[in-house]
C-alpha cells in the first residue's frame, strides 16, 4: 500500500499536478490530460512547437524552463498530439530523450535530463499509451541541439527528444 | 632558523621563545620517528638541493635528470623555497672527504641541505641522498635508492616522498594520479597522469561518452559512467584483472563516488527517481541510502565512510546534504548559494570542497568545514572552475576550468591560491578526480 502511494505522489509531482512539489512556482497552472480522447487530438504534422531542424520525425519534441522538468501548456499539447500518434501506430514505440542546456553543472544536468524525458513520458502514459512502448535516457547537457550561449540556444536544448523506434 | 629538541619542555620553552623573537620563521621538532618542521606563519622550508655528485659520462647524464625531476617535484608542491646553492657550499680540497660548508649555507638563509650522487653497479643506477639541517650541520637522513635508466622518475620522486614526509610528518603527492575526462579524440574518454600532470595515458576508447572517473582508496578499481550501450551507464573495471562489471538495472546512472575499496555510491533511476545506492564492486546492488522525490546525486564519503555528502533538489535548487548512514538522519550543509553541486570530502575528514553557480554566471570552488563552519571561496573572477578534488594530502585542489577558453585541468592550495595550469593538450579536459594514498 506505502509503495503504492509513493508511486502515485510520484506521478503527481511528475506531472506536475501538485503546484506545492514543483520546481518553479510561477509556473503555469497545468491541465489534467484527458485519457483516451485521441478522437480529438489533431494528427501531428511536421511544423509548429515541437517540430524543427532537429526533430523532422513524426512526434514533435517538448521544451522545459530553466533547471525544470515540469511541463508547460505547450509541451502538454505537443504530448496530446504524440499520443494520439502513438494511438494510431500501435506497433510503434519512441525513445524519449531528456536533454538540457550547457549551463551548470553536468552531472546535475544529467538527472534533470532524465527527469524531463520521465516527465514526458508520465504524461504519454497518463494519455493511455504502455509505458513498454516508452523507453526514456538522458543525455544531460553532452549532446546540445543548437551551439552557442545565447537563451535561444539555451531554449533549444532545454528538450525531451523523440525518436521512433 | 631551525631548532631541533629531544624534550617537549625545552622544546616548549624554545617555542615560545622563537614564536615571540621570530614568529615568522620554522620551528622544529622532533615527534616520533619523523622530524616536523613546522611552518609560523607563511614562510615555506627554505632548502637547497645541491647538483648531484657523479662521475662518468652516463651517471652525469642521469644525475642531470634527476636534478631536474626532483627540483620540478619539490617545486611542484610549494612546500619549499628553493635557494640555489652557494658556489663555495661544498670544499673538495679534501678528496677523500668532501666538507659542507654549513656558514654558508646558513648565510644564504637555507634551513635544509640536500645533497647526493649517483654511481653505477653494472646497468643498476644507485642515488645516495643526503638531508642535513643547515643550522645544526646535522645528517637527518641518509637513504639509497635504486633503479635503473626507465625508472629514474620513481627513484627522484621516491626521495622527494621520503624528503617531505621527514620534514612536515606527513605523505606526499609523489606517487599519485589523477583521472581525468579529454575529448581530444572528439569522443569523451577517460585518462590518467601523474600527479604533476606528467604522462597523460589514454584508459578508455569507447568512442562514446565518458563521465566521471574516480578510482577506489586502494587504487585498485576504477568507477566511472559510460554510454556504450546507449544509456548512462555504471562500470567498476578492475585496473588489475581488467574485468569490467556494471549494474544490470535498466537506468540512469550518474556521478560514481567510493564509500569504501569494495562499495561505490552512485545515482541510478530505474524506480523512476534519481535515487543515491550502494553498488558493491561485482556491480550488485548493496542497499538504497536516499529516498526523496527530488535530484539526488554525486555522493563523497567521510574517510571513515560513516557519513555521506551529496546534492539534492529536495528543498527546490540544489544544495548540499550530509546524511548519517546508520540513522538515516539528513542536515543540510551548505545555506549560501544556489546552485551548490559537486561536493568532494577531504581526505582528513574535516572539510568539504564544492562548486557554487553564481548569479553572474562564474562557477565558483567553496570550502566549507564538514559541520558547516568556515566557508572559504578559493577562485573568483575566471569563469567556470568546476568539478574540484583533493589530493591524497589534502594540500591541493585539482579542479578544470575556462578561464583560457577551452576547459582544461588546474591545481590550486586547498586553502586557496597558486592556481597554475597541469595539463595542456589538446581538445578539453574535464572532471578530474585524484586518487587516494596507496
Amino acid at each position: 500500500m506505502k509503495k503504492n502511494s509513493v508511486v502515485f505522489l510520484a506521478l503527481m509531482v511528475i506531472a506536475g499536478c501538485s503546484s506545492k512539489s514543483t520546481v518553479t512556482p510561477d509556473e503555469a497552472p497545468i491541465s489534467q490530460p484527458s485519457l483516451r480522447s485521441s478522437s480529438s487530438i489533431p494528427p501531428s504534422s511536421p511544423s509548429g512547437y515541437g517540430f524543427d531542424q532537429w526533430q523532422t520525425g513524426p512526434l514533435g519534441d517538448v521544451f522545459y524552463d530553466y533547471d525544470s522538468a515540469t511541463l508547460s501548456i505547450d509541451a502538454q499539447d505537443q504530448l496530446k498530439q504524440n499520443g494520439g500518434w502513438m494511438d494510431g501506430n500501435a506497433s510503434k514505440s519512441a525513445l524519449i530523450e531528456g536533454h538540457c542546456d550547457q549551463r551548470g553543472t553536468s552531472e546535475y544536468n544529467l538527472a534533470l535530463g532524465d527527469r524531463r524525458a520521465a516527465s514526458a513520458k508520465e504524461y504519454l502514459v497518463r494519455l493511455g499509451v504502455s509505458s513498454s512502448r516508452l523507453e526514456t535516457v538522458s543525455f544531460g547537457e553532452e549532446r546540445p541541439f543548437a551551439q552557442g550561449q545565447s537563451e535561444e540556444a539555451w531554449a533549444k536544448n532545454r528538450r525531451a527528444h523523440f525518436v521512433v523506434k | 632558523m631551525i631548532q631541533f629538541f629531544r624534550s617537549a619542555v625545552p622544546g616548549l620553552v624554545t617555542l615560545l621563545f622563537c614564536l615571540v623573537f621570530f614568529p615568522l620563521h620554522l620551528v622544529a621538532a622532533e615527534e616520533g620517528e619523523y622530524i616536523a618542521i613546522r611552518k609560523e606563519g607563511s614562510g615555506n622550508i627554505a632548502l637547497v638541493l645541491d647538483k648531484l655528485d657523479a662521475k662518468g659520462r652516463k651517471e652525469t647524464s642521469y644525475a642531470q635528470s634527476l636534478d631536474a625531476i626532483m627540483n620540478g617535484g619539490l617545486d611542484f608542491t610549494r612546500l619549499f623555497s628553493l635557494i640555489s646553492p652557494p658556489l663555495n657550499v661544498k670544499d673538495s680540497s679534501d678528496r677523500k672527504n668532501i666538507v659542507i660548508n654549513f656558514p654558508a649555507l646558513t648565510s644564504v638563509g637555507a634551513e635544509v641541505y640536500v645533497g647526493g650522487a649517483v654511481t653505477m653497479k653494472s646497468d643498476e643506477i644507485i642515488l645516495e641522498m643526503k638531508v642535513y639541517e643547515a643550522a645544526g650541520s646535522k645528517l637527518l637522513m641518509n637513504k639509497i635508492y635504486r633503479g635503473n635508466e626507465a625508472t629514474l622518475r620513481t627513484m627522484g620522486h621516491a626521495f622527494c616522498a621520503d624528503l617531505v614526509e621527514l620534514l612536515t610528518g606527513k605523505k606526499s603527492v609523489f606517487g599519485s594520479k589523477i583521472v581525468f575526462i579529454s575529448n581530444k579524440t572528439g569522443f569523451k574518454e577517460i585518462y590518467e597522469c601523474e600527479f604533476d600532470g606528467y604522462g597523460p595515458k589514454q584508459l578508455t576508447n569507447s568512442r562514446s561518452i565518458s563521465m566521471n572517473p574516480v578510482l577506489s582508496p586502494d587504487g585498485k578499481h576504477l568507477a566511472y559512467i559510460d554510454f556504450t550501450s546507449g544509456r548512462p551507464t555504471l562500470y567498476i573495471k578492475s585496473l588489475i584483472g581488467g574485468r569490467i562489471a556494471s549494474v544490470g538495472k535498466s537506468s540512469v546512472s550518474i556521478d560514481p563516488g567510493w564509500r569504501s575499496n569494495s562499495e561505490v555510491g552512485a545515482t541510478l533511476s530505474f524506480d523512476g527517481n534519481q535515487e543515491i545506492y550502494l553498488v558493491n564492486i561485482d556491480g550488485t546492488l548493496s542497499r538504497r541510502v536516499t529516498n526523496s522525490k527530488s535530484i539526488d546525486i554525486s555522493p563523497t564519503f567521510s574517510p571513515d565512510g560513516s557519513k555521506m555528502a551529496f546534492v539534492s533538489s529536495r528543498n527546490g535548487l540544489p544544495q548540499l546534504f550530509i546524511q548519517d548512514l546508520a540513522s538515516g538522519e539528513v542536515k543540510r550543509l551548505t545555506f549560501s548559494g544556489r546552485y551548490n553541486t559537486q561536493p568532494s570530502w577531504s581526505p582528513a575528514g574535516d572539510k568539504i570542497v564544492y562548486t557554487t553557480w553564481e548569479k553572474g554566471g562564474e562557477i565558483n570552488i567553496f570550502t566549507i568545514g564538514s559541520d558547516g563552519s568556515g566557508l572559504v571561496q578559493l577562485t573568483r573572477n575566471c569563469g567556470e572552475n568546476k568539478s574540484p578534488s583533493w589530493s591524497p594530502d589534502g594540500e591541493m585542489i585539482v579542479f578544470t576550468s575556462n578561464r583560457q577558453g577551452k576547459e582544461k585541468l588546474y591545481v590550486m592550495s586547498s586553502k586557496g591560491g597558486n592556481e597554475r595550469v597541469l595539463l595542456q593538450g589538446d581538445g578539453e579536459q574535464t572532471q578530474p578526480s585524484w586518487s587516494l594514498f596507496r
